[in-house]
């Protein structure tokens, strides 16, 4: 379902992203972790359509970005690291904003903005504009505006920054729930307990290239740390470099 | 030790130090020596038209010195107004609405050193453009009285002290207004203010009359005409202090000049004094209560269950999205409101001048004055059009802000974007300026050829402005500006305002001979060779083309430009 084939991000000043290979199977969850600047956000903004790369390919659902973007994006449902939104907009009115530019039946956001709202604890706030929220309620609002249009894949960035616990459980269960429903999920997270707990297989990614890749297990054969966990495996991949 | 006021002041002066440092990539040499040039070239242009002007003024028997003084004062206090007009908008933002201000809150400092230290960067940002462009205009003063060297300095004096007592009312006044509004009230400040400020210009320019000052005989004696020429000279105005101080070096009455400059300053040191005293209890607590999330002015009204969205139903989702979305933005955003409700004065003032210029006193025929006011009304309104641009359209993808990602992620192509964002305000700035145009021209009474020329003018010059300036607002756009409005003045929006200025002259410039030539023949009752017509159609066409590439070229950069970031 996701395909980045040699995908290199050049900033002139540093290579973010160097000749990036990864696939991705339809409700598989990715996780993708790296330190502080190894090319998370870049390998995201660019399977975003955000920016563009310097050279290689990312397939999504089988449609080439750079082809086809606007096509591409319909069926990603994005998530970015900061939640940034239209400040002077209710919660309502952001989410019916991406229903019209997504094109979601109309009928279809009048039952599923509620239920969204309601999953998201933000029902009680709908109305209220997005400037009064707090940093975790724009984090769960944009969560549930990149599910509105019932995406096949999630590309997200940190989701569960600023999240309280309850909200982190809730996110983990919907984006469980989701990839049960055959929806692909590609996630980068600091977290590593949660990309333990949550993804079928993670992608280490340090200055730009891909250390290593797979379930736990065989990150720890690559990494040889026995059966350690994915914090050990992890501190081990990236110091070796 | 360094004081905390000028440690407070530390980020702010090292910013700029480290925003002038040349840097290869944002071009900052460049757009230095493009600033430098545009500032020396209004500096040089405001000297030579006041020296021009107050030349002139000399040669008038009798009343030449009472036609300098009074175009000083009139200057003064529109300077002052200006001053306290931007004074107030940028208190508020200083002492209020600034991103850092949590910070600066949290650090241990007192409230008096918090409040002076953004006091000041209030004072300097609302007042260095009037200091600066004063100066042209006291050096024409200066040399063509040919006042003493103390003048120049006493007349700088003057006209910082005129700063700082619009600065310190101001800050007085948004103190006040901040401890007195409901919390989640205090940004409607700008609504109230916006409303009153517009209407003080309208009643300062109407009592000023300047077209008196070209029209003196419509009054049946010279006492009668220095009589209305005081109007606004009243003794215990800070205005009238400032006026006589330069008024009076001039002269060289420096005695007289400085009790006045003294009475100024001694003014601003008591009210600084005051505003000082009531920041230590007012500021802290309006700040605080500034934290709240401010209160929508107006509840949206439904009419038998259909909202105003309605109305933008023949737009595709998308567009009615961007277009909802924009409209709700902007009329939720109080900041914006003072200089909408600035614009409406303007173009009330704009069109009541219209309604007063004294053409049947002059030597010409009415109606070949009428038509050539009306010509250059056409440049004169796409002139405005354009200020209006650069400060409204020009920032519409800037406005887009950090949020722009969902742009970006969106299934909407960036051309489609900007061509929604083109047509958001294409439309209503076509209908205002054609409103403008053709008022204007019936106040006027011109050839019916002259008004369908004027309309289709207007017609193919406001999209080639908001083409111009939607695409380089996309070209240069600043998506982490904190206020987004102000990349009016950063080097894509001088830029945006060159290319219009010199757009509109272009047209105008094309124009011009055909029409003269047409207006002429038809005045006399001529008919046209070949040639003419062979040069009307190639003047004509070309104007045409520019406008066509105004709108398509720029827009086109845009798109490219967004599509890299």
């Amino acid at each position: 379902m996701i395909k980045l084939i040699n995908l290199t991000k050049d900033f002139k000043t540093t290579l973010a992203v160097n000749r990036l290979n990864l696939e991705v199977a339809a409700g598989e969850i990715y996780g993708f972790i790296g330190p502080n600047g190894a090319g998370k956000t870049t390998t995201i903004r660019m399977m975003g359509g955000i920016i563009e790369p310097t050279d290689g390919k990312i397939l999504i659902g089988g449609i080439d970005m750079s082809r086809d973007p606007v096509g591409a994006k319909k069926i990603i449902g994005f998530v970015p690291d900061r939640p940034f939104l239209y400040e002077k907009l209710t919660g309502m009115e952001f989410l019916k904003f991406i229903a019209d530019l997504y094109r979601v039946d109309l009928r279809v956001f009048s039952r599923r903005a509620p239920e969204l709202l309601e999953r998201f604890a933000l029902w009680q706030w709908k109305d209220e504009i997005v400037e009064a929220y707090s940093h975790g309620m724009k984090q769960r609002l944009i969560i549930a505006a990149a599910l509105l249009h019932d995406p096949r894949v999630m590309v997200i960035d940190e989701p569960m920054v600023g999240l309280d616990p309850e909200a982190v459980r809730m996110v983990r269960d919907i984006l469980k729930g989701l990839a049960r429903q055959n929806v692909t999920i590609f996630v980068s997270t600091h977290t590593l307990s949660l990309a333990e707990d949550l993804c079928d297989r993670i992608g280490v990614i340090h200055k730009g290239t891909l250390l290593a890749q797979g379930t736990v297990a065989e990150l720890n054969l690559a990494a040889k740390t026995g059966e350690a966990r994915l914090e050990e495996v992890f501190l081990t991949l990236v110091r070796e470099l | 030790m360094q004081s905390t006021v000028w440690i407070l002041l530390k980020p702010r002066l090292l910013s700029a130090r480290n925003g002038l440092k040349p840097n290869e990539q944002n071009g900052n040499r460049s757009r230095l020596v493009l600033f430098s040039l545009i500032g020396v070239t209004f500096w040089a242009g405001a000297f030579a038209i006041f020296y021009r002007v107050l030349r002139y003024f000399q040669n008038v028997q009798d009343f030449g010195d009472i036609l300098a003084m009074k175009l000083l004062s009139m200057m003064i206090i529109t300077f002052f107004t200006l001053l306290l007009f931007s004074s107030i908008i940028n208190s508020l933002s200083h002492m209020y609405l600034s991103r850092d201000l949590s910070l600066l809150h949290s650090m241990p400092v007192g409230v008096g050193d918090t409040f002076l230290s953004r006091w000041l960067g209030s004072t300097f940002d609302s007042s260095w453009m009037v200091v600066t462009f004063s100066l042209p205009i006291f050096l024409s003063y200066g040399l063509t009285y040919q006042a003493g060297l103390a003048f120049y300095p006493i007349a700088l004096c003057a006209i910082v002290c005129l700063c700082l007592l619009a600065s310190a009312a101001s800050s007085l006044l948004v103190l006040l207004g901040a401890a007195v509004l409901p919390a989640g009230k205090i940004r409607t400040l700008f609504v109230i203010l916006g409303v009153g400020l517009a209407l003080l210009l309208v009643l300062v320019l109407r009592l000023i009359r300047p077209e008196q000052l070209v029209n003196p005989d419509s009054f049946a004696s010279v006492v009668l005409y220095l009589n209305s020429m005081q109007a606004l000279d009243w003794p215990w105005l800070p205005t009238t202090w400032i006026t006589d101080a330069v008024r009076l070096a001039l002269k060289r009455e420096w005695g007289p000049s400085l009790f006045n400059l003294a009475l100024a300053a001694s003014c601003f040191f008591s009210l600084m004094f005051f505003t000082q005293t009531a920041a230590g209890v007012l500021y802290f607590r309006g700040f605080s209560r500034a934290q709240t999330t401010s209160k929508r002015l107006f509840t949206p009204v439904k009419f038998h269950g259909y909202s105003w969205e309605t109305l933008l139903n023949f737009l595709s989702r998308p567009a009615k999205a961007f277009a909802v979305k924009e409209i709700r933005s902007f009329f939720r955003d109080s900041t914006q409101w003072p200089q909408l409700f600035l614009i409406c004065a303007l173009i009330v003032v704009y069109l009541y001048n219209f309604s007063v210029l004294p053409l049947d006193k002059s030597p010409m025929k009415t109606i070949y004055l009428q038509n050539v006011f009306s010509f250059l009304n056409v440049g004169l309104a796409a002139f405005v059009l354009s200020a209006i641009a650069a400060r409204f359209v020009f920032p519409a993808v800037s406005m887009e802000g950090e949020a722009f990602w969902i742009i970006q992620s969106a299934p909407v192509s960036m051309k489609t974007f900007l061509w929604i964002k083109f047509f958001l305000y294409c439309i209503p700035l076509l209908i205002l300026s054609e409103v403008l145009i053709i008022a204007s021209n019936l106040l006027l009474g011109v050839t019916p050829f002259m008004m369908f020329l004027s309309i289709v003018t207007v017609f193919f010059l406001v999209p080639a402005i908001v083409g111009l300036s939607v695409g380089l607002g996309a070209r240069y756009p600043n998506f982490k500006s904190e206020n987004p409005a102000l990349t009016a003045t950063s080097f894509g929006g001088v830029l945006f305002m060159l290319l219009s200025f010199g757009l509109i002259a272009l047209v105008i410039m094309l124009e011009a001979g055909p029409v003269y030539r047409i207006f002429m023949s038809r005045m006399h009752g001529h008919g046209f060779s070949l040639p003419q017509i062979i040069w009307f159609a190639l003047s004509f066409g070309l104007a045409l083309f520019l406008c066509v590439f105004a709108v398509f070229y720029p827009m086109m950069l845009g798109e490219k430009n967004l599509l890299k970031r």
